[in-house]
C-alpha cells in the first residue's frame, strides 16, 4: 500500500476503484470538513476510515453515496461520474449500496420484518409474500436474529438494532456496504459480533466494504486497508501493518489512544478540579 | 458591518424561500405521481386515518364552540334593533364562510402540523430520512406526498364537520337558551346562506390542508439536530401555518368575491 500523506503524491491507480472520490472539498459555512480528498475504494476489499471524532469521517462516507454533495470535486461509481446526477437518477445507483447508520436509523413505526422488506417493496415487485417472508428470515438468520420479525425497534438493544439495520442494508444484495461507526456504543462482545458479521458478509457476499470507525480493535480486525483522516485531509493510507508502524505522530497518538502533547499542555494550564467544583453558597446546601 | 449583516440575512431569507418553493413544487409533483400509483395508496390511507379520522372530535368541538359563542355575542346587538330572528343568518354565514374553515384549520395546524413536524423532525435527526434516501427512495414521495394528499383530501371534510357542529351549536344557544323562534331562525338562515357560501369554506379547506401539510413536512425535513431543534421546528411550523392560513383566507376571500361579482353582478346588490 502506498502512502498519500504528501500533496501531489497520489497513487496513479486511483481511477480504477469501485468508488472514487476525486479532489472532494466539503465546507459547512466557513468550516472546511473535507479538504481536497482523493480516495479510491478497491472492489471486494474492506477499507476502514479512521480518525478522531469530528474529523469528517461520516461526511466522507456520506459523499460516497451522495447523501451529501461536495462543494467541489467529483464522485465516481464503477467509473461513472455520479455527483452531477439528479436525486432521481441517483436513486437507481443507491440500490447498489447498503448503508449501516451509526444509530441504525431503523424506522420506528415499522417492525423488524417491515424494516427489512422496505427496500424490497420500493424496488421489487412483490408477488409472492411467502418468498419475501423466507428472504426476511434468511437475512435475519444471517445476523443471528431470526425470530425477531415482529419486534419494534424500541424493544431492541443497541446491538440488536445495528444487526437489524445490517440485515436491512443487505436486503437488496448490494455490491458496496458502507458502515458508519458500526461498533460505537456497544460493549466489546457486541462489537466483536458486528466485526464478525462484517467479515462474514465480506466472505459470503464478496461485497466491497467501507467502515468508518475510531475503534482500532475493530479496524485492525476487519481492514484490508486503513485510511486516516485528520483535519479534513488523508494523512495515512495503507494496510494495517503499515498503519501500525506509521511514523506520523498524529497517527501513532491515535492508534495507541494517547493524548498528544498540545492537548496535555492545555489540560495542565487549565484550573484545578477543586476550582471547577465551586458552587454558589445558596446552592451548596 | 451593518450592510454586510443585512445582506447576509437577506440572502439567507431568499435561500430559505427558494428551498421552500422547491420543496413545495417537489411535494406537489410527488403527490400527483402518488395519485396514479396504487402501491402508495396504503400509505395515503394510513395517513388519512392518522390525520383525518383522529381529528374529527377536536374539529367538531371547535366548530360547536364557534357557533355557540357567535350566538351569545351577536344576540344583544341584533335584539337591540329587533332583528334577533336574523341571528341564524349571521351565525351560519360566519361559520360556513369564515370562522368554521379558519378555526378548524388553525386547530388542525396545531394538532396535525405539530405531529407531522415532530415525527419527520425526529426521523431527520435520527437519520431515518437519510436511510430512506440511502435505499434509493425519494423521501418526499415516501414521507411527504402521502401526508400532503391526506391533508388535501380530508381538510375539506373536517371543515364540513366543523360547519355542521357550528350550525348546531349556534342553533341550540339561539333557540334553547336565548328563546328565538326555531322556524324563523331556520327560515332566515335558509334565505341568507347559499350553496356558494358553503362551497367557499370547503374549497378554502383544500388550500389550508395543503399549506399545513407542506409547511409542516418542510419544517420536519429541515429540522435542526437535538430535542431543541425538533421543538423549534414544531413552533415554527405552527406559526408559519397559522400565518399562511390567515393570508390564504384573505387572498381567497378577495378572489371568491371577484368571481361572485363577475358571475352574479346583481345578486350582491339585492
Amino acid at each position: 500500500m502506498k502512502e498519500v500523506d504528501k500533496e501531489n503524491n497520489i497513487p496513479a491507480d486511483n481511477g480504477d476503484g469501485l468508488i472514487v472520490l476525486k479532489n472532494i472539498t466539503k465546507k459547512f459555512g466557513t468550516n472546511t470538513v473535507l479538504d481536497n480528498i482523493l480516495l479510491a475504494v478497491e472492489k471486494g476489499k474492506t477499507t476502514v476510515v479512521i480518525g478522531p471524532s469530528g474529523c469528517g469521517k461520516t461526511v466522507l462516507i456520506k459523499h460516497m453515496i451522495l447523501l451529501l454533495r461536495p462543494n467541489s470535486g467529483e464522485v465516481y461509481f464503477k467509473g461513472r461520474r455520479i455527483d452531477n446526477l439528479r436525486e432521481r437518477q441517483l436513486n437507481e445507483i443507491r440500490t447498489h449500496y447498503g448503508f449501516l447508520f451509526q444509530g441504525g436509523a431503523l424506522f420506528d413505526s415499522l417492525n423488524v420484518a417491515e424494516n427489512i422488506i422496505f427496500p424490497l417493496r420500493q424496488h421489487c415487485e412483490i408477488n409472492d409474500f411467502k418468498e419475501v417472508e423466507e428472504l426476511v428470515k434468511a437475512k435475519l438468520a444471517m445476523v443471528g436474529l431470526d425470530g425477531y420479525q415482529n419486534y419494534y425497534p424500541a424493544k431492541l438493544s443497541g446491538g440488536q438494532r445495528k444487526r437489524v439495520a445490517l440485515a436491512r442494508a443487505i436486503a437488496l444484495n448490494p455490491e458496496v456496504i458502507l458502515y458508519d461507526e458500526p461498533t460505537t456504543g456497544l460493549d466489546p462482545i457486541r462489537s466483536d459480533v458486528i466485526n464478525e458479521l462484517i467479515l462474514k458478509l465480506q466472505r459470503e457476499l464478496n461485497v466491497t466494504s467501507v467502515v468508518v470507525t475510531h475503534d482500532m480493535t475493530s479496524a485492525y480486525k476487519v481492514a484490508d486497508r486503513i485510511v486516516m483522516l485528520h483535519k479534513g485531509k488523508i494523512i495515512a493510507d495503507g494496510d494495517p501493518d503499515y498503519i501500525r508502524e506509521h511514523p506520523h505522530p498524529v497517527v501513532q497518538h491515535f492508534i495507541n489512544g494517547q493524548v498528544d502533547d498540545d492537548d496535555l499542555a492545555v489540560l495542565r494550564m487549565s484550573g484545578a478540579v477543586s476550582q471547577a467544583q465551586f458552587l454558589p453558597r445558596d446552592f451548596d446546601q | 458591518m451593518i450592510i454586510g449583516t443585512v445582506g447576509a440575512k437577506t440572502i439567507g431569507g431568499l435561500n430559505n424561500i427558494g428551498r421552500f418553493a422547491r420543496f413545495t413544487w417537489m411535494s406537489m409533483l410527488a403527490s400527483l405521481r402518488s395519485c396514479i400509483s396504487p402501491c402508495t395508496y396504503p400509505l395515503i390511507w394510513n395517513q388519512m386515518n392518522l390525520i383525518g379520522v383522529r381529528s374529527v372530535p377536536v374539529v367538531m368541538i371547535t366548530g360547536a364552540f364557534v357557533g355557540m359563542t357567535l350566538a351569545v355575542q351577536a344576540y344583544d346587538q341584533l335584539a337591540g334593533m329587533g332583528l334577533e330572528e336574523h341571528l341564524g343568518v349571521l351565525i351560519n354565514i360566519s361559520v360556513v364562510k369564515e370562522l368554521g374553515p379558519v378555526l378548524a384549520a388553525v386547530m388542525l395546524a396545531g394538532r396535525i402540523g405539530g405531529a407531522l413536524t415532530a415525527e419527520l423532525g425526529t426521523m431527520n435527526v435520527t437519520e431515518q430520512i437519510d436511510a430512506v434516501r440511502s435505499m434509493g427512495t425519494d423521501p418526499i414521495r415516501y414521507l411527504a406526498a402521502p401526508r400532503v394528499l391526506a391533508c388535501l383530501l380530508l381538510t375539506p371534510f373536517l371543515i364540513i364537520y366543523a360547519d355542521l357542529m357550528g350550525i348546531v351549536g349556534g342553533y341550540l344557544v339561539s333557540v334553547v337558551q336565548l328563546g328565538i323562534n326555531s322556524r324563523a331562525y331556520w327560515s332566515f338562515s335558509a334565505s341568507g346562506v347559499e350553496l356558494w357560501d358553503v362551497s367557499i369554506g370547503v374549497v378554502k379547506g383544500l388550500f389550508f390542508g395543503v399549506a399545513i401539510a407542506v409547511i409542516s413536512c418542510y419544517k420536519g425535513f429541515t429540522c435542526k439536530e437535538g430535542a431543541h431543534g425538533v421543538g423549534q421546528a414544531c413552533t415554527e411550523a405552527f406559526v408559519a401555518s397559522f400565518i399562511s392560513i390567515l393570508a390564504l383566507d384573505f387572498a381567497l376571500a378577495v378572489i371568491f368575491k371577484s368571481i361572485y361579482n363577475t358571475f352574479w353582478p346583481l345578486k350582491s346588490l339585492v
